[in-house]
Parts: structure tokens; sequence; C-alpha cells
């Protein structure tokens, strides 16, 4: 039965209190450990057809009488348009139709980061439209950026009021510890750059519209392109059948989608937008740099007494201000801590979520300072961590939903034993080290999310519910639960997925939600199938016949069932958990940091498919290596110009950069956690990656480096820094009159 | 946009955009840093292959990477440079007259190397901007750093070039750009690289920093041989040409306030590569 609960919900890391009409979720578990079906690996069951290019990705659609579009960017970070002509665009051949500056919402004459779409033209082929684009005779007023979020905090131009979050008496813990340690560190702007660029094709079709998008959300697409063009939700149908990544940064319509309807609308055709790959360095989000400003203290044996914490985000013209305090406020057991944390305002492309925003780079300062307490303590890191053990829920007192965090630090175990004979393997020139560094986040998902299940008469069934698969194989899991709770072979489930026409509503794939919202309610449909089909065998006097048996009988007749998600545990913090222990190598010379193994052990409840789970720590740890150790999105210090709009300039890691990754799951239930007791694994492994590294780099090297990524140029400034450090200590240790 | 092939050197007109592996020439065309209606495919009359001293220069980075008779330096700088994909396509030639990869040339702002209907800019944007990867040495005019890897390695081995109109050494290829003359080269219009020609080396060795492991310019590319009681050492990343390094070479760098570092990594790899060839 349907009930309406007031409840939290969160999505990377922001919470908001709302009303929810939710249903039972009246289901046991399974027992822990692997099934028939569910926790066996299984290969995704689109690969072949993504392998073999069957798979129709937005970026394929070519639809009858389909016209391209093409935007006009700033160029600069900042300026106003002072004349814009678009009639030597509408002269040239194949142009369509063409929009200028407050034609519609997207499109402006104040430019306040480079990348703010100004004018928009479509035309018979993208060359055509390109070349239309740079037609447009524009001027600018190139106005004064700014860029230093610094500056920007001093000058109060910020997105919000800063964030205060305090407990205890932050003054009096560090009052009390015996060694009080400060750190200031920073990350840079990282991209997303997702393999399919941002894109989408818009037709109309009498008064509704058709969105072909690459999207991570169906649903929000259809709501938000529904109020951006004044139409009841029902008249959009969103479409998204495969997707080229998103990682946080398809959330939403953006500017394309918005001129894409225009335009189609304009010329009765469908209209496709795509972001150039250039474009998507520009405009499409972008992880935002940070500032930290970092303070711990502790007693001697390494309780922690206080942890503080100053944060600049920078966030860039709009967006929002991401929790980069979270991990300092949630890791660990310190009951005094303050974090105050700001979100610059400047003449920047807007930041994105961007897997698990905010907690790769909090986690990045507060695990390297709390490396840098250990070795300053002559503590063991890992001991320094099960020291400082959170039991509940720092802030609140609540419990966890379940937290095998301890059985995680044991398994690391091994792992970080490999220490002593890493670092023996250096040599004068290459120091050896290994580092660790623990990770905390959501990843709980929570309702709405419904499915439907469809058994015909060949034993057969279908999954069918609008969501999308963002790349990470959730489609593949979908089918595995439905076939384990039905008890037939995966080969005989298909998913329908991706059509907001053709199923119920379905969660966002974000904030490592997919599987935790989807799941149960996949689950509670093919449960309400099988026991459609159980009464039918009693009915016929066999109750222990087969489900292929039963199903047989009914010719054209079909099994219905239905699913949704139930809600989440009331009063519990659920939460993922890991630790990952690197181990690096250091040319000490020139700088060159390779990273050779990355051991990854985390705790997100049930694992459905160990195969496609591995694949997800693989590619988290990957992209963190990129964060680490190359990407970097760079502009012109006095104009702000972007100067990495491509990918031999912007550094992507290349498959030689990628260490080798040992991953571990605890795949332990989360006994609370709806029908499934999974939570997801999208965002966990990125997270402690950067600090891991860093961290064993301190112990290879001594030095502290403190600044994202770690390039030669910061490498070999902290090898410097650590010299002199070194060459004091001993001068101050050497006999006085000497 | 038209494409031609060309069937004898005549056939190449002076302002002709010349195609031969693809790799540099058509980036560039698409972000219209250059601009021509018409492209001359010159695979068919730049001599291909490697016969004993003589390597054409059509010849693949990736056919040169792999083959025993070339020496240690250039094979090295070969296979260190870009992907396998550009290798397979990028030409030996294409790869010495590769334009920089300043991320300001690369956008087309107005800079001192930049032509435009008025003229050359003239202004050095790096010198004052974003500069990490860019000239340690001969960086006052333009701090542009030379990107290709096995330019240095044929300057190390002293190489000579032979073009359809003239023998020269390879540094005679190069020039520093100044106020009155903006080219890097020294090729007149429309001359065309045939053929690049050994000298022996007892041993050499290229090493190469860069910010990743794989399909990245050199940061500091360092290529070193020794024929004799003679060593030659020559880098790439470092300034607007190959740099030829003089015995005290190294103190003479004039680093920029963002990349003193590569000053650092081009110290510990000179040393590394002098004792590579003494080893």
């Amino acid at each position: 039965m349907a009930r309406l609960i007031r409840t939290e919900k969160e999505v990377e890391g922001r919470y908001e209190e709302v009303w929810l009409v939710v249903e039972e979720d009246a289901l046991q578990q399974w027992p822990a450990g692997a099934r028939a079906i569910v926790g066996q690996p299984a290969t995704r069951i689109d690969g072949l057809e993504r392998a073999r290019g069957e798979a129709v990705f937005t970026a394929d659609l070519r639809l009858n009488g389909m016209l391209h579009a093409a935007v006009l960017r700033s160029p600069h970070a900042r300026a106003r348009v002072t004349r814009v002509d678009l009639t030597p665009a509408l002269a040239l051949p194949g142009v369509h139709a063409a929009a200028g500056p407050g034609e519609l919402e997207q499109l402006v004459a104040d430019c306040n980061y480079q990348g703010a779409a100004v004018a928009a033209v479509c035309a018979g082929t993208l060359a055509q439209a390109r070349d239309a684009v740079a037609a447009i005779d524009v001027e600018w007023e190139v106005l004064e950026p700014l860029l230093d979020p610094d500056e920007a905090v001093r000058r109060r131009e910020l997105l919000d009021e800063p964030r205060v979050r305090a407990r205890g008496d932050y003054e009096q813990g560090l009052a009390e510890a015996d060694v009080v340690l400060t750190g200031e560190y920073r990350t840079a702007v990282v991209m997303h750059n997702s393999m399919e660029t941002h894109q989408a094709v818009v037709q109309w079709l009498g008064d509704a519209v058709e969105v072909h998008i690459s999207t991570q959300y169906i649903w929000g697409i259809r709501d938000e392109v529904a109020a951006g063009l004044r139409l009841p939700p029902d008249k959009v149908r969103v479409i998204c059948n495969y997707m080229g990544g998103g990682f946080g940064s398809k959330n939403g319509p953006d500017d394309y989608t918005f001129i894409a309807a225009e335009l189609a609308k304009r010329t009765g055709r469908p209209v496709k937008c795509a972001l150039t790959r250039r474009e998507e360095n520009l405009a499409a989000g972008n992880r935002n740099a940070t500032i930290q400003r970092l303070t711990v203290g502790a007693k001697s044996d390494g309780t922690l007494t206080a942890l503080g914490g100053d944060f600049v985000n920078a966030v860039g013209w709009s967006g929002w201000t991401s929790s980069t305090e979270g991990p300092m406020q949630m890791l660990y057991a310190c009951p005094n801590v303050t974090t105050t944390t700001y979100g610059a305002k400047l003449n920047q492309p807007p930041m994105k979520a961007f897997r698990a925003p905010g907690f790769v780079e909090g986690t990045f300062g507060l695990e390297s300072l709390l490396d840098e307490l250990a070795s300053k303590l002559g503590v063991d890191p890992l001991e320094l961590r099960r020291l400082n053990y959170a039991q509940n829920d720092a802030n609140d007192d609540r419990p966890f939903s379940s937290k095998q965090l301890l059985e995680c630090y044991r398994r690391a175990e091994p792992h970080w034993e490999r220490r002593h004979e890493v670092r023996a393997r250096s040599t004068d020139t290459v120091k050896r080290g290994v580092g660790m560094a623990s990770q905390i986040w959501y990843g709980g998902g929570g309702p709405p999310s419904y499915a439907w299940v469809r058994v015909g008469s060949d034993g057969r069934a279908t999954v069918i519910t609008a969501m999308q698969d963002i790349g990470t194989g959730t489609k593949t899991a979908m089918a595995q639960i439905a076939a384990e709770e039905l008890g037939i072979p995966l080969e005989h489930v298909t998913v329908s997925l991706g059509d907001s026409a053709r199923g119920p509503y379905a969660a966002i794939s974000a904030g490592s939600s997919t599987t935790p919202s989807m799941g149960p309610a996949v689950r509670a449909a093919a449960a309400d199938a099988k026991q459609q089909i159980l009464e039918i065998a009693e009915q016929r006097g066999t109750p222990d016949a087969p489900l292929a048996e039963v199903v047989a009988l009914l010719q054209d007749g079909q099994i219905l069932g239905k699913g949704a998600r139930g809600p989440n545990p009331a009063g519990m913090q659920v939460l993922t958990f890991g630790v990952q222990v690197a181990e690096v190598a250091v040319d000490v010379e020139t700088g060159e940091v390779w990273v050779d193994r990355i051991a990854a052990i985390h705790d997100v409840g049930r694992v459905i498919n160990p195969l496609g789970a591995s694949s997800q720590i693989e590619g988290g740890i990957i992209q963190g290596v990129g964060h680490t150790l190359s990407e970097e999105r760079l502009h012109d210090p006095r104009t702000g110009e972007i100067l990495t709009t491509s990918l031999d300039a912007y550094r992507l890691p290349t498959i030689a950069d990628v260490p080798e990754i040992v991953s571990e799951l605890i795949d332990r239930p989360d006994a609370h956690l709806t029908n499934l007791g999974s939570k997801g694994l999208g965002e966990p492994p990125i997270i402690p990656t950067a600090a891991a590294i860093a961290n064993a780099i301190r112990d290879a090297t001594g030095a502290d480096v403190r600044r994202l990524p770690i390039t030669r140029a910061e490498m070999l400034r902290a090898l410097r820094e650590a010299e002199l450090r070194r060459r004091e200590r001993e001068k101050v240790g050497a006999p006085a009159g000497v | 946009m038209e494409l031609r092939r060309a069937s004898s050197t005549a056939d190449v007109a002076s302002n002709s955009l010349l195609l031969a592996g693809g790799t540099e020439v058509v980036p560039l065309l698409r972000a219209g840093l250059i601009e021509g209606d018409s492209l001359v495919d010159i695979r068919g009359i730049v001599p291909q292959g490697i016969a004993g001293d003589r390597i054409g220069a059509g010849a693949t980075l990736a056919e040169l990477e792999c083959d025993p008779q070339i020496p240690d330096v250039l094979r090295e700088a070969c296979r260190l440079a870009a992907s396998p994909q550009l290798r397979n396509m990028g030409s030996l030639a294409g790869n010495l007259l590769q334009s920089t990869r300043c991320w300001y040339w690369r956008l087309g702002k107005n800079c001192r190397l930049h032509r435009t209907s008025d003229g050359y800019g003239d202004e050095c944007f790096a010198q004052e901007g974003e500069h990490r990867e860019h000239a340690i040495f001969a960086n006052d005019f333009c701090a542009s750093a030379h990107p290709s890897d096995v330019a240095a390695a044929l300057l190390a081995l002293d190489a000579r070039l032979h073009t359809d109109r003239r023998e020269l050494a390879l540094a005679e290829l190069y020039r520093l750009p100044s106020e009155d003359d903006r080219r890097t080269t020294t090729l007149e219009p429309g001359e065309l690289l045939l053929e690049v020609e050994l000298a022996p080396a007892d041993r050499s060795v290229y090493l190469k920093a860069m910010d990743r492991k794989r399909w990245a310019f050199p940061l500091v590319g360092v290529a070193a041989a020794r024929t004799g009681a003679t060593t030659r050492i020559a880098l790439a990343g470092v300034a607007p040409t190959p740099w030829l390094l003089a015995e005290d070479g190294l103190d003479r760098a004039t680093p920029l306030p963002g990349n003193a570092y590569k000053l650092e990594i081009a110290q510990a790899l000179v040393r590394r590569a002098r004792r590579a060839l003494d080893a």
C-alpha cells in the first residue's frame, strides 16, 4: 500500500526535505552471498551491440530532414555584445534559421564566462552551420574578468552565503591537542570529457516535442524541458537508449537542448545541437578548483581533538557549492570540527557535478593532512585511521544503516604490509613507497522509482522502466535481478529502458544511485510477476511446476508485474565506505611519478555483478589517476581564456599511465536498506585515489605534495622543500658549540 | 577544398599545402591556422623507406622505430613520440616541419608567430601568461618550445638533409624567429625535403620527460650521440628550435617564472645521457 512520508532526499551530497508517496517494501532480502545469477559475474547484455557499432547513440542519430545547429559562444571570460547582426549568416547557403541574444533565455548578450551562448544557427550540414556562425557579425566590449577565488571571497562575490558547519568546541579541541598541524591544499579544474559530447536532437510532433538526448536523467530532462517550453510534461518525450558517459555533467538540458528545440520549432524540422570537443572543454561543466586551508589537532597517540577548514570552491559563474568539507565533517569521530565553505563566483565556465563532487577534492586535503599528522607523530597511518573510527554519524549520532570500514581496513592489511618490501626496492634516484586513504560517500539511492516486468508464454521476461544506463552496465544488473527473482536464465531477460513514453518513472543516474534506487523496484516487479505465476500454478494444482511450464499455458496472455522502490531506513545514515592503498615510484631528479599498483577495497553492500563492479572500480581509479597526475584545465592568468580546449592540450591518462588495479568488495548486504541491501559504486572508487597516491609519495620521498595535479613542477617543489626541512633538522640537531 | 596528387616535384606550386601523413596539416587546416584551396598529396614523389644511411622523407616514424639499422637515439625518439596510430601515419619530414604546440599559437592568438591579413602580431602571450611548457632558451622574442623528438635526435646525430634544391645540415633547417623574419625554418617556398642522411654514431641515447607516460610532447627531450671523441647533445622542448647544447650550455638557460623546473629536468637528463654514452 502506498503511504505518504516526509523524508530527506540526497543527491550528490545535497539534502532536501520532501514529501514522498512510497510503497512498502515487503520482500525479505536474499541471504548474504552469491546466488545463481545475482553475485555472479555477467558480461554486459548489450555488449555485443555496442562492440559491433549497432547501438544507436544520440550522436549517431540522423533523422529524416534533420538540420544541424552550431552555436556562437563568447570567446571572452567577460564581455558584452554591443552589436550583433545575423544577416550575413542567414544569407549563406543551406542556412534555415538563426537566433540571437534574448530570442531565447539561453542566448545572452552579457557574457560572464567563456563559452556562454550568444547566438545559434541551423543549416543542412554541420559545416554550413559552422560557416554561418563564423559569418555572424558581432562586436564585443571586453570587460575585466574576476578569476582569483580568494579575491572573490574578499570581495564577497559569492554564489551563496558561506556555509558554516560546526560541532563541539573547536578552540577547546585545539587547546587539548599535543600537536597542531596546518596545510594548504589545492585542486585544479578538471573536465568530464565524456566520449559522447553533450548533444540533443529535438523534433516537434504537433504540439508535442520529442527529445533525443545523451542524459543521465530522462525524467529530469522531461520536467525541465516542459517547464522551459511551457508545455505539460506529458507533451515531452525523452529518449536515451545508449549514452557515451556523463560523470555528473549530463543531469540537465543545458543550452543546447533549448537551442535545438527553438530552431526545430522555427524550421519545422528535427534539429541536432551537438557540442564540439572544444565546446565540451568550455561549456559542458567541470569539477571546480578548490583551495583548502586545513588544521588538525591531535593527542600524541593520534586521537583527533580538532579539525578545521576554510574551503574555497572556485565555482565559476554558476552551479553550486559542493561539499568539499564533507569528508572532514563525516569521516572521523573527532568531537570538535568547524568548517566554512565559500562558493567563489568567477568569470569562468560553471561547474557541474563530477563523480563525487566535493568529496574527491576534500578527501585529497583531509587524508593528506592526516597522513602528515601520522608521519609527524610516528603513528602508523592505518592505525591512526582505526583509532579515530566513527561508530555513528559524527554530526547527529545517527546510526549507519551498515558500515564495513573496519573490515575494509582489515582486508587492506596485506596490501599495506607490502610497504616494507616496496620501500626496500628504492634506489638513489627512484624512491618507492606506499600510501593509503579512506573513502566516505553517499550512494544509498532512494524512492521513487518504478519498474514493470512482463512474462509471456515463451517463459521470457522483459523488464520495462524508463531509466537510463549511463554506461556503467546497470541494464545488465537489472536483468540479473529479474532473472534471479523469477528463477529463469539471464539470457531469457531483456530490459527495455531509455524512453519516457515506454515505461514508468525511474531515478537519476547520479550520486551512485541507479542500482540502489532501481534494483529494489525491479526485484519487486519480478516478485509480483512470480507471485501471480505461483497463484496460477496453485489453481492448476501444480504449485511446484517450473515457471516455463506454467506460463506455457498463457498463449497470448501475459503476466504483468509491477514494483516500486520502498523507503530508506528511517533515522539512519546510508553511506558507502572504502580504502585504497597505492604504490608509487618517484624519480627524485626529474619529478616523474609512476603509480605502480592500487588496491581498492570498498563496502557498497551486496554486489549484483562482480564483473561490472570491478569495471567501475578500475574506471574510477583511472579517472582518479588522471586528476592526480596529469589533468588540469589551464587558463591565461590575465584574460581568463581557456588554453586546454583540445585533447592534446588537456591530458587525460593513457593506458600506459594505468597502474595494476586490485579490487575487492566486502559484499555484505546492508540489512536495513531495501529488499536488496545494495548501495551504489559509481563514485566511491575515484574518491581516495589522489590522497592515496600523494601519501605514497610522502612515504617514498618525505615530500608533501599539496597541489593537484602533481606535475613535475609540483613534485620537484615538494622535494626541494623536504630537502630544506631535512637540512634544517640536521642543523638544529647538531651539537651545540660545533 | 581540392586534393591533388603530385606526379613530380614540378607539380608542387610554391604556395602549396603538402599532405604526406596528414597528422599535422589536417588538424591545422581544421583549426583554421593555415589556409589554402588545395592540398597536394606528395606521397608519390617523396622518397620512402630506409636505404643504408639514407632515409626517405616520407618514411613513417613507425618504420624508423623498429628498424635495427637506425641509431638508438632516433629509434627511441620515434618510439616515444605521439601514439602508435600517429606514428603509423606521420612522416619523418612532417615531424621535422611540425608547428609549435604553444597553446596561444594553436588557439590562433595574434602572437609573433601568427600571421593574419594585417601581418604578424607583436606580442608573445606565453611570456607573461601560462608558459609551463614553454622555452627555457632563446625565449626573449618567442617562448614557443620546439616539439620534435626526432629533430633533436637528428641534431645530435649531425644529420644532413637533401631537398630538391640543396643539401644542408639539420641545424641549418631551423632558425630562431625575429622581429624582421618570423619564419622558424629556412626552407624556401616550394622547397621539398627529400632525404635525411645519417652520419655513423658509436653510441647514442634519447631520454624524454613528459607529463604522462605516452602520447605527449616533450617537456624536455635529451638526445645524445658519441662518435669517436665527439659527443653531441641536443634538446627538444626547450627552445623555439631544436637546441644543440654547448659544453656549458645549461648554465645559459633563461627560464621564465613558471618553467624553471624544466631546467632541473634537463640537468638530470643530460647527466644521465652522458653517463649512458660512457657506460
